[in-house]
């Protein structure tokens, strides 16, 4: 009987707190959301999973407290990836490598490996969108400071605004590790978010005229240009602001292995194999930080807010901009393409074509955003790489 | 708790922070025009000191191009078709045409029975 007794005490449902079972219903929510409505179901899916595993009472798979204890320097496993790996549980020792900042890398070389970066080349020009649509980040992290976040999580809560989900979680990985649950799934709920959040903000910065402008033909772009880029850029960068260095530099690794032409092996498992395996345990483990103590809170209600906001201007930022230059330049620009400077590739681009259409169907500017799009990769990680500088 | 807030450490860090990150992506501008243009300069270099051997080379460029011209008008016309929804619909149903025999235009009808 007392056996019995024993293993009815050690089920799961009767040590569930209510804030446990708050937390089941938010991942089944999240999971709804990745199958039925397709959020990007590729990482939302392994994010609530990892959220619905480790709020699981009793499975031990992950130990908040041992990586409290990892950051506490009075702690004997400070820094300690040994007490880890003896003591932690499943997701525990697979989160070492979002502590480490090694998926966001090894993602971000999928990315690049994946990434023309052909429209960017042929209008350089683009990259000033693609830095003015990086306003959002410095701008959140004036509002985070303004509400009481320390600068590190005021830098971590900016970065959402770069839509870039391996970009967030790096930095928030090095500056702010308890945030990382609620960033993670702010960026990539907002980056799914984007059809809905931009077009509003563009038809209300854009006139009629503005969004029907025809943008000329980009020139062609020779394959040595497209090969000398991404050593280019790698070198600049990491020269003069050597924390970009690990994303930038995994960036152009994927983006050489593609162009080259001489690693096709390569360059296909980075763009398959080697991303698929690292966004499930990328996912499922910035899920399984999503405990209940972490998460239900008051600070992750107004993360969640400022992301939008961070969102928002950095749209604003890339539109306003490209009006600007259309002041300046004898060639006029689509400001609909600014918008496009927010990370989130493909999407950003593609809202830009679909609200340029709606004004002229004749218009086709995915080619042109792709240029702000790529290059708001590059500006996102470049912002990531100065606030690990000045906050690191 | 906003005046426990080091502003100008914040105020720096924003202001800084976003003139580096233009800054930065400037240098990259400058850097990739100069690339391209060190690049078409090496292209269009072996035409100048040359015109002549240059001159069969034009044809194959103007093919290209026009092979380009050709590819984008073919895409801009299945987009047209495909958005304004005037491609051929087609049923993907197969019907057997029955013929339903009358006989008012039979040519046996037509003829002349001429006794001879």
């Amino acid at each position: 009987m007392a056996d019995i007794l024993e293993f009815f005490g050690k089920m799961g449902f009767m040590n569930m707190t209510w804030q446990q079972g708050l937390m089941l219903l938010i991942s089944f929510f999240l999971l709804y959301l990745a199958i039925k409505k397709q959020y990007e179901p590729l990482l939302l899916l392994p994010i609530a999973f990892g959220m619905l595993l480790t709020n699981l009472p009793g499975a031990e798979m992950y130990h908040s407290e041992l990586w409290t204890a990892f950051l506490d320097e009075s702690s004997p496993y400070y820094h300690s990836y040994g007490a880890i790996m003896s003591h932690g549980g499943l997701l525990d020792i697979l989160y070492i490598g979002v502590k480490a900042g090694v998926y966001p890398c090894l993602i971000f070389m999928g990315v690049g490996a994946m990434t023309d970066f052909g429209p960017l080349i042929a209008n350089p020009k683009s990259l000033l969108l693609g830095a003015a649509a990086q306003l959002g980040i410095f701008l959140t992290f004036l509002a985070a400071n303004a509400m009481g976040f320390t600068e590190a999580e005021a830098g971590s809560i900016g970065i959402i605004g770069g839509a870039d989900g391996p970009t967030s979680i790096f930095l928030t990985s090095k500056l702010a590790p308890q945030l990382l649950g609620p960033i993670a799934i702010a960026a990539y709920s907002y980056m799914a978010l984007v059809p809905v959040i931009q077009p509003p903000i563009m038809r209300a910065l854009t006139t009629k005229k503005e969004r029907a402008i025809k943008m000329s033909q980009l020139r062609p772009v020779s394959k040595t240009e497209k090969i000398i880029f991404p050593i280019a850029i790698t070198t600049i960068v990491a020269l003069i602001l050597p924390d970009a260095a690990p994303l930038i530099g995994c960036l152009m690794l994927g983006n050489l292995a593609k162009e080259c032409g001489v690693v096709d092996r390569l360059s296909k498992t980075m763009q398959n194999e080697l991303m698929n395996i690292v966004v499930i345990f990328l996912g499922l483990t910035v899920g399984a930080t999503a405990t209940a103590s972490s998460f239900l809170n008051i600070r992750t209600i107004m993360i969640l807010s400022m992301g939008i906001v961070a969102f928002g201007c950095g749209t604003a930022g890339g539109i306003l901009l490209a009006k600007l230059m259309n002041v300046f330049s004898k060639e006029k620009i689509n400001p609909l393409i600014g918008s496009a400077g927010v990370s989130a590739v493909p999407m950003a681009a593609r809202v830009s074509q679909q609200v340029g259409q709606e004004e002229n169907p004749s218009n086709f500017l995915l080619m042109h955003a792709m240029g702000p799009n790529v290059a708001g990769v590059i500006g996102s990680a470049v912002a990531a790489g100065i606030l690990l500088t000045m906050l690191g | 708790m906003i005046l426990a807030i080091n502003w100008p450490h914040v105020w720096m860090v924003t202001g800084v922070g976003f003139c580096m990150v233009i800054a930065l992506l400037v240098v990259l501008i400058f850097i990739l025009k100069l690339l391209g243009s060190v690049i078409s300069g090496a292209v269009k270099a072996p035409k100048a000191d040359a015109p002549k051997a240059a001159a069969p080379a034009a044809a194959p460029a103007a093919t290209a191009i026009s092979s380009a011209d050709d590819d984008l008008a073919a895409i801009a016309m299945a987009l047209h078709l495909y958005f304004n929804g005037v491609h051929d619909v087609e049923p993907t149903e197969i019907h057997i045409k029955r013929v339903e025999r009358s006989g008012w235009n039979s040519k046996l009808y037509g003829m002349n029975n001429l006794d001879r």
